[in-house]
């Protein structure tokens, strides 16, 4: 029992069975592929299909009640398939070569406009002599080219992938990738898979789901790039991402034809193994024969010059754009890994949205930029490699469109965001410099430590630990040691933050909740500065000036940071910098050091001055008008340096400047080589002594969903 | 070297030659070219011919005019142009001259 439908074919009407119909549409769909690149091809296609109108009259006067699949083919072979037009045509292939007398003969699948993989002149892929075809040049110019150009391998792989081989035209009939509907848990996309490849329905579904199931596996501590927890984290949305676009990408099998093309014959792993296996075979043969034709065309080279000069130029246009397109294809190859990386990276600092960013709009911002900004084209290239792969020939205008749309959207959405946080980062606070009553001030050393922070680790966040540490430790302390005017030690501490507005500023900064406690000699400073989710991260920094007497000893634990100022800054932000009416001497390069403040500046107890370093520092400090510039010198001796207030400066106290400078750089380089060689002497002894202690952060609980971010 | 291949191919570059000689006697429709090349024992397919007959006429050496048919919609009936006689007239030459060396080289061989 079969179906019939009535087909109106070439103005006819026609009853036909529904199968002998699916048959009749994949001949003629097959007959336009492998007429596609010839001139007229409407024409031959509506001629032919006339002539089977004809035939099919011809049956049904014969008393015939429809068209069966018997009529079909045997109407197929009058005709002949694409397959025996091909042998029949096999010459024609040949015809650049041999027809001069008419262009009309000049009709080849390579002389079209299309590019294709030549498989019938291939060492590897076809590529270079399917180039070398398409601009009439030899291939092996296009193969010296590819062999010396360094993206070439890379160029090469991508041709191989992206453009069809010329075998692909005479086949006729291709296996397209569809989903299926008569098999599905969802969407049918995994069966579809499934029959494309001729593979167990269940192969597909499991890996869409494996990375599910491993939630529920813990591999241990790592942190949230390392690869366990990029499963837990990235993988799944992963797939799940992959399975909607593979959704919206992958047209449904809705009619016979298309099911028979879903499940189509010419594709399945045996027969891409085949042909793997058909591409290598013999790679060496060619290889040497390749190897021998070069030799002749050597000879050949010099008198074929002229010629080939000629032809090249003519088609120096056609190699520019291909190259062009070569180029646009790494391009985007290159832009599609940045951009997924790029989006692993920002959803995986996401979760520290809070900490900075107000509810409401903000929130959606970052939202819309997330998913606009970074998603959509990693999406975007994504279903364009699927299409590309899978040959779906459906109009994706509508798609590219749709995906532009909604990336300038995201831009928007980034625009507005940073327009708003920066607004919020405006204004700066009233500057206030408070006093830290110290219960000990009077102590001869003084050792400065901390209650946490790693020496290394300046930005951490365990926004995943519990609910009581939902906060952020930003370590934006810096010390300053000057010199105190009297004999006990001094401790100021000075705020420092951004707002909407100076009184809002003001507000934050009274906010800012920072512990300094002596204890015996040693004074303890909190771990950070916390940012809590309410308050937000406006620039929050603040710094601790350490008064030393003369006479008297400092010693900055190893544990304290370098005193890094994370900030965000916007072009119409409100500075935050402060000038310093006092002098401040470096430590950075004697952490762990007890250090003894002198008349003129503080020294290591072996008698160098602390500021001794192969590189200055550039401090500001204030002064009635302007600003004055002090550019640390490095010669140690701790004096001020060399000032030129940029409203007096003249070219000749600058170049004295300039030349002193140089001599004292001259001075601190033959200094410094002899520090290092004490340094060196000192280490050498203290390894015979200690092993050095190694640190190691462990997390501070027992999931391993801490962020630890040294940015 | 296989000898279908060079079988096909001999059959090929005579194939425009005898389309055209078909045409030349009067007007003709695809499916008599057909027939009148198999009653020569020449079997060709229709899809091999349409192609060719479109060539042709793109380059100017056929022409065709719809004929209103009694069993259903009107056919395309081909005739020659004058350059395309020309052209035939051409061909018919390098035909002899080729089939007569041919003929002289084997017969010699066969002596």
């Amino acid at each position: 029992m079969k179906k019939v439908i009535n087909i109106n074919f070439q103005g006819r009407v026609v009853p036909i069975e529904e199968t002998s119909y699916d048959l009749l549409k994949q001949y003629t769909d097959s007959l336009r592929i492998y007429f596609a690149n010839e001139e007229g091809k409407e024409e031959i296609i509506n001629d032919i299909e006339s002539r089977i109108g004809e035939l099919f009259q011809a049956r049904i006067k014969n008393g015939a009640i429809c068209i069966t699949d018997d009529d079909i083919n045997s109407i197929i072979n009058n005709i002949g398939r694409p397959q025996d037009l091909a042998d029949a045509d096999s010459a024609s292939d040949n015809k650049t070569y041999t027809s001069h007398s008419g262009n009309a003969f000049q009709q080849t699948a390579f002389t079209g406009k299309k590019l294709y993989r030549d498989a019938n002149n291939k060492i590897l892929g076809g590529v270079c002599s399917g180039i070398a075809a398409y601009f009439n040049i030899e291939p092996i110019i296009v193969r010296l080219v590819f062999i010396f150009s360094g993206i070439g391998f890379l160029a090469y792989i991508l041709l191989w992938a992206f453009v069809p081989s010329s075998d692909s035209v005479q086949n006729g009939v291709r296996k397209r990738m569809y989903r299926n509907p008569d098999n599905k848990i969802i969407a049918g996309v995994c069966s579809g898979i499934a029959s494309y490849f001729n593979i167990n329905v269940w192969i597909p579904r499991i890996l869409f789901l494996i990375p599910f199931i491993s939630i529920f596996f813990r591999w241990g501590h790592f942190g949230p790039l390392s690869f366990p927890h990029f499963i837990n984290f990235s993988f799944s949305p992963g797939t799940l991402l992959i399975y909607v676009i593979l959704w919206l990408v992958i047209p449904e099998a809705s009619s016979t034809s298309e099911k028979l093309e879903m499940k189509g014959e010419r594709v399945d792993l045996n027969s891409i193994k085949n042909s793997v296996k058909e591409e290598m075979k013999g790679v060496k043969e060619r290889v040497s024969v390749v190897g021998k034709e070069s030799a002749e065309f050597g000879k050949r080279m010099g008198s074929e010059m002229a010629y080939a000069a000629k032809r090249t130029r003519t088609s120096l246009g056609d190699i520019i754009v291909v190259l062009l397109k070569i180029f646009l294809y790494f391009l985007l190859t290159i832009f599609a890994f940045s951009s997924f990386g790029f989006a692993i990276a920002a959803t995986g600092i996401f979760p520290f949205k809070d900490y900075l960013l107000k509810d409401g709009l903000q929130n959606a911002l970052a939202w819309g930029s997330l998913i606009f900004l970074i998603y959509v084209p990693v999406i975007g290239i994504i279903t364009w490699i699927i299409r590309r792969l899978a040959k779906i020939r459906s109009n994706s205008r509508m798609m590219r469109w749709g995906f532009f749309i909604l990336w300038v959207v995201g831009i928007i959405c980034f625009i507005s965001l940073v327009v708003s946080v920066g607004r919020d980062f405006r204004s700066s606070n009233t500057v206030n410099e408070e006093k830290i009553t110290l219960s000990n001030p009077a102590v001869n050393m003084l050792e400065v430590s901390t209650s946490g922070m790693g020496r290394y680790s300046r930005f951490r966040m365990e926004p995943f630990g519990s609910i009581l540490e939902d906060t952020a430790y930003v370590d934006n302390v810096s010390i300053r040691i000057i010199k105190s005017p009297n004999d006990s030690f001094q401790v100021t501490l000075t705020k420092f933050c951004n707002g909407r507005t100076r009184h809002y500023a003001d507000t934050l900064a009274a906010l800012m909740n920072y512990n300094i406690v002596q204890k015996d000699s040693t004074l303890i400073l909190d771990k950070g500065l916390p940012i809590t989710e309410q308050d937000k991260f406006r620039n929050q920094h603040i710094v601790i000036n350490i008064a030393v007497p003369v006479g008297k000893r400092i010693k900055i634990n190893n544990k304290i940071g370098w005193g890094n100022w994370e900030n965000f800054q916007f072009p119409w932000s409100e500075n935050g910098d402060y000038d310093w009416d006092n002098e401040s001497f470096s430590w950075y390069d004697h952490k762990g050091e007890e250090l003894i403040m002198k008349e003129d500046g503080l020294y290591t107890l072996d008698g160098r001055p602390s500021n001794e370093s192969g590189h200055s520092r550039i401090f500001y400090k204030k002064s009635g008008h302007g600003k004055t510039v002090i550019i640390e010198d490095d010669n140690g001796d701790n004096n001020p340096g060399y000032r030129y207030d940029q409203t007096q400066q003249t070219f000749d106290s600058v170049k004295k400047a300039l030349d002193v400078q140089k001599q004292n750089r001259l001075d601190s380089l033959n200094k410094e080589e002899e520090r290092i060689k004490l340094q060196k002497q000192k280490l050498e002894k203290a390894a015979e002594g200690t092993t050095p202690k190694q640190e190691a952060y462990l997390p501070a609980n027992g999931y391993g969903y801490d962020f630890v971010l040294s940015i | 070297m296989n000898i279908e291949n060079t079988a096909s191919q001999m059959r090929k570059g005579v194939l425009e030659f005898c389309i055209l000689s078909v045409i030349k006697l009067g007007e003709a429709y695809p499916s008599d070219i057909i027939d009148n090349m198999k009653s020569a024992n020449l079997n060709i397919l229709e899809g091999t011919l349409y192609p060719l007959l479109t060539r042709l006429k793109n380059a100017e050496l056929l022409t065709y005019r719809w004929v209103e048919s009694n069993s259903g919609p009107p056919r395309k009936y081909f005739m020659l142009t004058e350059k395309g006689a020309a052209f035939y007239k051409e061909l018919e030459a390098t035909w002899e001259e080729l089939a007569n060396a041919v003929k002289k080289i084997t017969e010699e061989k066969n002596q």
